[in-house]
């Protein structure tokens, strides 16, 4: 199993401010159909009914991650966990606010890395790098210790067409935790891939917690959060609800979903 | 210590030009990466591959030439460069008008995954048809040897021509790429399109040959005046008009900032419409 060379990486000290968020708010507007059409929006349009919707996905939130620190996120589909980690990564800027970002950034938003399922793995890797910024030379010099860490050396000069959706996020996995972030942030990625790949990917989440990287992990797996994260932030409809260490957040959420409300949501409503 | 990156929001729908023109000439390795690759995935790494790029477009304008026998009965050798040459060009904008419209929505995984400016997407699919379109030069140059046509200076406008001609295939690409985010069954329009703007244009016919009736058409068509230039100077060996080039670069750099303007204003919600 490869592992990261501490002569590699930049030195953060533990506690430094890694990310920093001031009064974002995320607001777009979308279709409500999944796959908008010319012909729909016609038929819409003479027909005198809606066709987008603006969504609020986060409202006045404030944050802070440090160095050598993993932040778990939770919270219920729809709550705006997504949006902020895009907000985060420069994919989807704040419409009100300001992030700051003492690091470079890895992201797993997205399950399976890249471009073109017709392309090869190869292929894909090498785009997916000099899109996100990486050059040439430093996608060459990691090449191979991201083809062996997601253990796909016989089929990555397939099309990434042939592969299984568990290859897929071995892949995507390997190259956002391969290039040394100081900051990864990943969303929905520890749960998939086979029981060996998952433990391979917590004890990599680890390591780069031990190195003083700055994580920031959404999960619906709250037995993970509690295992590696220091602390814990738990999103609804957009808004921060609640921020603390892992086992009092993780404990209040459980509490939200087994009853469908909380006193702090209650309360905030 | 300060913040190596700040996201804010931006200045009236716009991304901060400056910083994103920086990290796009940043990224140019990727565009040279996805031609490559995209034309290895199409088999134009391959020597059957290379012919393949040549010939399709032959085989296409023997058959238009066919039909040109057939009703109007001109077999002259000038009218078949004509043909050649125009057509050769016009495929290269309609391909990158097709394979730009697809750019963003075939990204779709790594628009959800990177920040990266969302226009060298379709600037990498107009690249790969620029490539395609190098080789057939060739058999261009060969064609007017073959056929005896005049070799002046003048054969070197083609080289402002072809870069003018680019140009307009980027514009076109990031208009449709764009446009194909909001509407994904434009993609159906296009042959239709791409089909009425061949009828338009000086291709199948020879720019002397359009009745002052229809003469309009080239005020109206972008490629009336850049392909008629193109033959004049491909088949005729002769120097364009400069009303036509001056016409063609306006038609083309209005566009570019057209379509520049609307892709930029509206890239921020690809990851949340695709």
């Amino acid at each position: 199993m490869s592992s990261l060379s501490a002569s590699n990486l930049n030195s953060h000290n533990r506690g430094e401010v890694a990310v920093s968020i001031k009064n974002l708010n995320v607001v777009y507007k979308t279709t409500l159909e999944k796959r908008p059409t010319l012909k729909n929006r016609l038929l819409q349009f003479s027909s005198g009914k809606k066709q987008t919707r603006i969504v609020n996905a986060v409202q006045d939130f404030n944050l802070e991650v440090s160095y050598g620190s993993v932040l778990g996120v939770v919270g219920a589909n729809g709550a705006g966990k997504s949006t902020l980690m895009r907000s985060i990564s420069g994919i989807l800027p704040p419409t009100t606010g300001r992030i700051e970002l003492y690091g470079s950034v890895s992201t797993l938003l997205a399950l399976g890395v890249g471009f073109s399922q017709e392309m090869t793995g190869r292929d894909n890797v090498i785009l997916g790098g000099l899109a996100a910024g990486l050059s040439r030379a430093d996608i060459n010099n990691k090449f191979d210790e991201i083809v062996d860490f997601a253990e796909l050396r016989e089929v990555i000069d397939a099309p990434m067409r042939t592969y299984s959706s568990g290859m897929y996020a071995r892949l995507a996995f390997a190259v956002a935790v391969t290039v040394e972030p100081d900051i990864l942030i990943i969303d929905e990625a520890l749960s998939t891939g086979d029981a060996h790949f998952k433990m391979k990917s917590l004890n990599r989440v680890k390591e780069l917690r031990g190195h003083n990287r700055a994580l920031i992990l959404v999960s619906h797996a709250l037995a993970t959060i509690e295992e590696v994260c220091n602390e814990v932030i738990w999103l609804n409809k957009g808004k921060l609800i609640q921020k603390g260490d892992p086992v009092s957040v993780v404990a209040a959420y459980k509490k939200f979903l087994e009853v469908g409300s909380s006193p702090m949501i209650d309360e905030d409503v | 210590m300060s913040a190596i990156d700040v996201y804010e929001p931006f200045n009236r729908g716009l991304p901060p030009l400056k910083k994103y023109a920086k990290q796009l000439f940043g990224r140019r390795a990727f565009i040279a990466e996805f031609a490559k690759s995209e034309l290895r995935r199409q088999n134009f790494g391959s020597p059957l591959g290379q012919i393949w790029l040549v010939l399709n477009p032959l085989l296409l304008s023997a058959v238009y030439f066919l039909l040109i026998i057939i009703i109007s009965g001109q077999t002259d050798s000038a009218r078949y460069a004509h043909l050649t040459a125009g057509l050769f060009a016009f495929y290269m904008i309609t391909n990158s008008i097709t394979a730009g419209a697809k750019s963003v929505t075939a990204g779709g995984r790594l628009i959800l995954n990177s920040a990266f400016p969302r226009i060298m997407l379709p600037i990498a699919a107009s690249v790969v048809e620029l490539f395609k379109f190098i080789p057939t030069l060739i058999v261009l140059f060969a064609i007017h040897i073959i056929l005896g046509l005049p070799i002046t200076f003048a054969l070197f406008w083609a080289i402002p021509l072809i870069f003018i001609f680019y140009i307009f295939s980027l514009a076109c690409a990031i208009l449709f790429s764009c446009i194909n985010v909001y509407f994904r069954d434009i993609q159906n329009l296009l042959p239709y399109l791409t089909r009425t703007l061949l009828y338009l244009s000086p291709v199948l016919y020879e720019s002397s040959a359009l009745t002052e009736k229809l003469s309009i058409l080239k005020t109206i068509n972008p490629l009336y005046p850049m392909l008629d230039s193109w033959s004049r100077v491909m088949v005729k060996g002769e120097l364009p008009f400069a009303a036509d080039v001056f016409q063609s670069l306006i038609w083309t750099l209005a566009l570019l900032a057209i379509s520049s303007y609307l892709f930029l204003s509206r890239e921020r919600e690809f990851a949340v419409r695709i």
